[in-house]
C-alpha cells in the first residue's frame, strides 16, 4: 500500500491509484475539465492541478500516480491560480457563457470564475444539425478531447478527430463529413461527455421535439 | 442548477438483453432525453443508439390509448370494463365448451419479470391450463435447455465483466457490435486492448475486423466446427486432466466422437480452412483465461440446441469456467429473453425452470393460489399455431409479440390466428398480429411500468417509470391481474413488488430477492435467502446430481435445409443496429432516418452471375414463401449466401422461413433458408406487401 498526505488527513490507497482518485476517496474534490472516468486520465487541460510538497510546481491530479510520503495540497494556491486562469482563457473564446447545465459552466462556478477579463476572438457560430439526434455547436468546443477519446476508448467508432490548432482547433465527425457520413454509430457517447454542449442532443436544443410521421 | 428536465428516473433499458440501467429524463410528461448510468454494472456509463435515443415511439400518435373491439370489418374503441367484460365472457365460455386446454397464452420477453409471472399465473390458475409460452422460444430456448443439460442452470456462467478479464474469446454466430452495441463496444475494446478475439460467423461482421481470426463457416454446419475445435484440443494436449477427473462425467464418449472430426473433415464440412481451425483451438486453449460468446447464430438452427452442448464441452474439456475471464456468455435477444423464462413462462416450467409434472413444486403453488394444477405439459408456441389450425385450440391471449412477423413460417402463423375463435392481443401499438384480434387491450413500454428484467447475465434490475401510459393505456401488470379477477382468481397483487414477495417465497433461485436489495447495482440469480447473489457459477461445482458437468456426445448433422438447384443460395437472417426485432419501436423513431429499409447483402460474383445489380430490386424465393427486396453487393458475405434483417413489415422477411427448428426446443431455423435469387424487371417496383403474400 502506499501511504499519502491530502489537505492533512492521511490515507493508504492501492499502489497506482491517482491523487484525483485518492482526494475523491476522501470525499474530497478538485475541479476536472478534460476527465471522465469512463476515460484513461489525458492530464491535458490543468484544472485538476494540486500542490504536492517537494515539486517544482502543481502537478494534474488525474494522471499523476501516488506515491509513497506524498504530500498534497488540494487548496495550493499557485495551483488553483493556474486552474482559475485556465478556465478563464477556455471561457474568453467563447462567444456567450457556457449554459448553466454543463460542467464547464460548473467548473468555472467551482473555481469563482467570472466574467473574464481578456476580450480577444471569440467563435463564430457554427452548427451542424444534419444528424437526427446528434448536433455540433463547433464555437462550444474547447478541445478538451473528452469526446474523441469517448469515441475511441468506450464505443471504438474511431469517428472523431481533433482538427486544426491553436484558436481553430476543434473537432470533426470523419474528415468533417458530418455525423452521418463518418464511421459513426450514433450511440452518443461524444454528447454524453462533452463539458461545452458543444457536442449535444438535437432533443434538447429544440424544446418540442418533432414527431415522426 | 436550473431545472432542464421535471424528473429523473433510474431504470433499464427495454431493448437488447445487455441491460443498460438508463437514465430518463422527462419534461411536461414526455421523455426528452436518456443518458447511461455512471454505475450500470453492465453498461458502466455507456449506451447504443436504441437505449438512448430510441424513445419517441413512447408519444408516437400511433400509440394503442384505447381498448379496440373487433366490429364488422374494423375495431372500435370500448372501455376497460367493456373490454374485460367481453375477454372473460369469451374465455370463460370456450373452457366451458372444450376444457381449459383450449385457450393458450403467450408471455412477452420484453415485459418485466412481474408481467411474465401474472401472465403465467393467469393461464395456469384462472384458466387451468400450462399453453403458456414466451417469444424467448423463438430466440434463446435452445441455449437455456443445453446449459441446464451441461451445467445445470438456464444462463450465463458468469458476466460482460469476464470479456476484461478475458486473455482470448471466441465469438460465434452473434453480431454483437449491431444486435448488442454495449457488449459489442466491450469486446472491440477487449480486443483493442490485446485480447485475442476469434469470431465465427458466415459473414465477416465488424468485430472480425478487430480479431486474430475469423472462420467463416456454411450455415448450420456449426457443430461441425465445434467438433473439430474440440478434436485439436485433444489432439495437441490441451485437455484439462485434472479437471475432468474432479468436475466432468461423460468425457470418454466426446474422446471417439472428436476423434471423427479432425481438421481436414470439417474443413470438407464447413469451408473452413483446416490451419484456421486449428490456430482457433490454440488460441482458445492456450489462453490462461477465455470465454465463449454466441448469439442466435447458434441456436436459431434444427440442431441449436445441440451445438450450444458441443460449446460447453469445450468449456469443460479445458476447465475454462467458473471464474473470472473464462465464462459461457449467451447474448439474449430482447431485454428480458432470460427472466420471462426464469418467470415460468413456458409449457413445462414454473419458476427456476420447475417441471409442471413435480409434484412438490405443484403442489407449493396449488397452495398458494388456491386452485388445482395441471400436471400435463402445455403446448410450445409452433404447437399452438398447429393446434389452432388443426381446431383443437380455440382461444389466445398474446401478450407483447407480433408472431404474424417475427415467427417463421408467416402463411402458417396467419392461418392459425385466423382460425381462432378468439384472439386477445395486448400490445403498444397494432401489429400484423392485432389484425386478427377480437379484442386489443392498449398496454405500456418500459418507459412507463414498474418491476425488473434480467439481463444476460443473469442479473435482476429494477424499471421504474420515467413518464405515464397514454390516454386510457395501462400498465400490462394492471391489465393482466384485473383480467384475472374478472376470470375469478384474484391474485391479491396489488404492485409489481408483491408479484416479486411471490416468486421469491416460491422460488429458491429467488429466496433473497426484493426490490430494495435489488437497488442501482441489481442482483445476479441464485440469490440466497440473506441476499448474497452469484456473479459466477460453478466455482466449486456444477447445479447437477453428483456436482459434476456433463459432456455430450453430439456429431454433426446437415441442417433442415440445404441449397439445391431450384434454391441454390442459402439465406441467413439476423439484425441491424439502428432497430430492434421487429422495428415496432424503432420504426416509430428517427432511428428511421438513420436506415429505413432492410436489404439484401449478396456477394459480387453470386450477383453477376444472377444478373443482380447493386441497389436493384430481386424477387427472393424459398420453399415456402417469396419476398421482393433490395440487393446490396458486399464481399463480407461468402459467396452461396445471402444476408437481410426481418426490421420492416413491408419486407416480411419470414414468409421465407419454413417449419424446420430445433429438435429438442422448436426454436426456428431462422438461420439456413435454401433461396433463389432473381431479379425483378421492373426497376420501378417497390417491395410491397401485396407482392409478396401473392
Amino acid at each position: 500500500m502506499t501511504r499519502i498526505t491530502i489537505d492533512g488527513r492521511d490515507l493508504e490507497v492501492e499502489p497506482g491509484t491517482t491523487v484525483l482518485d485518492a482526494v475523491r476517496a476522501l470525499g474530497g474534490s478538485v475541479p476536472t475539465l478534460c476527465f471522465d472516468e469512463r476515460q484513461a486520465p489525458f492530464g491535458a487541460c490543468r484544472v485538476c492541478l494540486v500542490g504536492a510538497d517537494g515539486a517544482p510546481g502543481p502537478i494534474p491530479a488525474c494522471t499523476t500516480p501516488c506515491r509513497d510520503g506524498m504530500v498534497i495540497d488540494t487548496h495550493d494556491e499557485t495551483a488553483r491560480r493556474v486552474a482559475t486562469a485556465v478556465v478563464e482563457l477556455v471561457l474568453s473564446e467563447l462567444p456567450e457563457p457556457p449554459a448553466e447545465h454543463t460542467e464547464l459552466a460548473a467548473v468555472a462556478r467551482a473555481l469563482d470564475v467570472g466574467e473574464p477579463r481578456w476580450p480577444g476572438a471569440q467563435h463564430d457560430g457554427d452548427h451542424d444539425e444534419r444528424h437526427p439526434y446528434l448536433a455540433f455547436q463547433h464555437e462550444l468546443c474547447i478541445s478538451c478531447g473528452r469526446c474523441v477519446r469517448a469515441c475511441e476508448e468506450v464505443q471504438g467508432a474511431f469517428a472523431l478527430t481533433a482538427t486544426g490548432r491553436g484558436f481553430t482547433a476543434n473537432v470533426a465527425a470523419g474528415l468533417d463529413a458530418g455525423f452521418l457520413d463518418s464511421a459513426c454509430v450514433s450511440c452518443g457517447a461524444c454528447a454524453d461527455t462533452c463539458p461545452t454542449d458543444a457536442i449535444t442532443e438535437l432533443s434538447l436544443l429544440t424544446p418540442v421535439h418533432p414527431r415522426p410521421a | 442548477m436550473p431545472d432542464r428536465f421535471d424528473t429523473d428516473v433510474t431504470t433499464t433499458c427495454g431493448y437488447c438483453g445487455v441491460g443498460c440501467r438508463l437514465e430518463a429524463h422527462a419534461r411536461d410528461g414526455r421523455i426528452v432525453s436518456i443518458s447511461p448510468a455512471l454505475d450500470g454494472p453492465a453498461n458502466r456509463g455507456h449506451t447504443c443508439l436504441k437505449g438512448r435515443f430510441a424513445h419517441q415511439f413512447t408519444r408516437s400518435r400511433e400509440r394503442l390509448t384505447a381498448p379496440l373491439i373487433r366490429e364488422g370489418g374494423g375495431f372500435r374503441p370500448a372501455t376497460w370494463e367493456e373490454a374485460i367484460t367481453r375477454i372473460a365472457s369469451e374465455f370463460g365460455r370456450i373452457k366451458a365448451q372444450h376444457g381449459p386446454d383450449a385457450i393458450a397464452g403467450l408471455a412477452s420477453s420484453r415485459a418485466t419479470n412481474e408481467d411474465c409471472y401474472a401472465m403465467q399465473r393467469l393461464m395456469r390458475a384462472a384458466i387451468g391450463t400450462n399453453n403458456i409460452d414466451n417469444c424467448s422460444r423463438v430466440c434463446h430456448s435452445p441455449t437455456s435447455f443445453a446449459m441446464r443439460r451441461a451445467f445445470g442452470l438456464s444462463g450465463a456462467t458468469g458476466g460482460f465483466s469476464d470479456i476484461d478479464f478475458a486473455d482470448a474469446a471466441i465469438v460465434i454466430g452473434a453480431n454483437a457490435t449491431e444486435g448488442h452495441p454495449v457488449a459489442g463496444a466491450r469486446i472491440k475494446q477487449a480486443a483493442l486492448r490485446g485480447m485475442k478475439l476469434v469470431t465465427v460467423d458466415p459473414r465477416r461482421i465488424e468485430l472480425a475486423d478487430y480479431g486474430a481470426l475469423h472462420l467463416s463457416p456454411r450455415p448450420g454446419t456449426n457443430a461441425a466446427v465445434m467438433l473439430g475445435l474440440a478434436n485439436v484440443i485433444a489432439r495437441d494436449g490441451f485437455v484439462d486432466g485434472d479437471y475432468l477427473a474432479e468436475r466432468t462425467e461423460g468425457f470418454e464418449a466426446v474422446e471417439e466422437l472428436i476423434a471423427l472430426y479432425p481438421p481436414d473433415v470439417v474443413e470438407g464440412i464447413s469451408g473452413i480452412p483446416a490451419r484456421d481451425l486449428e490456430a482457433a483451438a490454440h488460441i482458445y486453449a492456450e489462453a490462461d483465461d477465455a470465454s465463449l460468446v454466441w448469439g442466435l447464430g447458434v441456436t436459431e438452427h434444427r440442431y441449436g440446441s445441440e451445438v450450444v452442448q458441443l460449446i460447453c464441452n469445450l468449456a469443460l474439456m479445458t476447465g475454462k469456467v467458473g471464474r473470472p475471464g473464462s465464462a459461457l456468455l449467451p447474448l439474449r435477444g430482447q431485454n428480458n429473453v432470460q427472466g420471462s423464462s426464469d418467470m415460468g413462462a413456458l409449457p413445462d416450467t414454473y419458476t427456476q425452470y420447475r417441471s409442471v409434472a413435480d409434484e412438490e413444486v405443484a403442489r407449493a403453488f396449488e397452495v398458494r393460489w388456491g386452485v388445482p394444477l395441471s400436471r400435463e405439459n402445455g403446448l410450445k408456441i409452433p404447437e399452438m399455431f398447429d393446434a389452432a389450425v388443426g381446431g383443437e385450440l380455440k382461444a389466445m391471449y398474446i401478450f407483447g409479440e407480433d408472431v404474424a412477423q417475427t415467427d417463421p413460417d408467416t402463411k402458417h402463423v396467419v392461418h392459425a390466428l385466423k382460425s381462432l375463435e378468439f384472439l386477445v392481443c395486448q400490445d403498444i401499438f397494432e401489429t400484423e398480429t392485432t389484425k386478427y384480434a377480437d379484442v386489443i387491450l392498449p398496454a405500456s413500454s418500459f418507459l412507463e411500468k414498474t418491476g425488473t428484467f434480467t439481463n444476460a447475465e443473469r442479473r435482476i434490475q429494477l424499471v421504474r417509470p420515467a413518464i405515464e401510459p397514454p390516454g386510457a393505456a395501462r400498465t400490462d401488470f394492471d391489465i393482466i391481474t384485473t383480467l384475472s379477477r374478472a376470470l375469478g382468481h384474484d391474485m391479491g397483487f396489488e404492485t409489481p413488488e408483491d408479484a416479486m414477495r411471490e416468486i421469491a417465497d416460491l422460488t429458491p433461485h429467488f429466496a433473497g430477492v426484493t426490490y430494495e436489495r435489488i437497488g442501482r447495482r441489481g442482483l445476479q440469480w441464485p440469490v440466497a435467502q440473506d441476499g448474497t447473489d452469484s456473479p459466477i457459477l460453478y466455482g466449486e461445482r456444477f447445479h447437477l446430481p453428483g456436482g459434476r458437468g456433463r459432456f455430450a456426445a453430439l456429431p454433426y448433422k446437415e441442417p433442415g435445409d440445404a441449397a439445391d438447384e431450384e434454391f441454390p443460395l442459402i439465406l441467413v437472417t439476423g439484425r441491424r443496429l439502428q432497430h430492434y426485432n421487429a422495428g415496432t419501436m424503432t420504426r416509430r423513431t428517427a432511428n428511421l432516418q438513420l436506415l429505413d429499409s432492410d436489404w439484401l447483402e449478396i456477394h459480387p460474383d453470386d450477383a453477376r452471375r444472377l444478373g443482380v445489380a447493386d441497389g436493384a430490386p430481386v424477387k427472393v424465393r424459398s420453399r415456402v414463401g417469396h419476398i421482393q427486396i433490395e440487393a446490396r453487393l458486399t464481399e463480407r458475405i461468402e459467396p452461396g449466401h445471402v444476408f437481410t434483417a426481418f426490421h420492416f413489415p413491408e419486407i416480411r422477411t419470414n414468409l421465407l422461413v419454413g417449419a424446420s427448428a430445433d429438435v429438442n426446443t422448436s426454436c426456428p431455423e431462422y438461420k439456413v433458408i435454401a433461396v433463389a435469387v432473381q431479379p425483378v424487371a421492373d426497376r420501378a417496383g417497390v417491395p410491397t406487401l401485396t407482392a409478396a403474400a401473392g
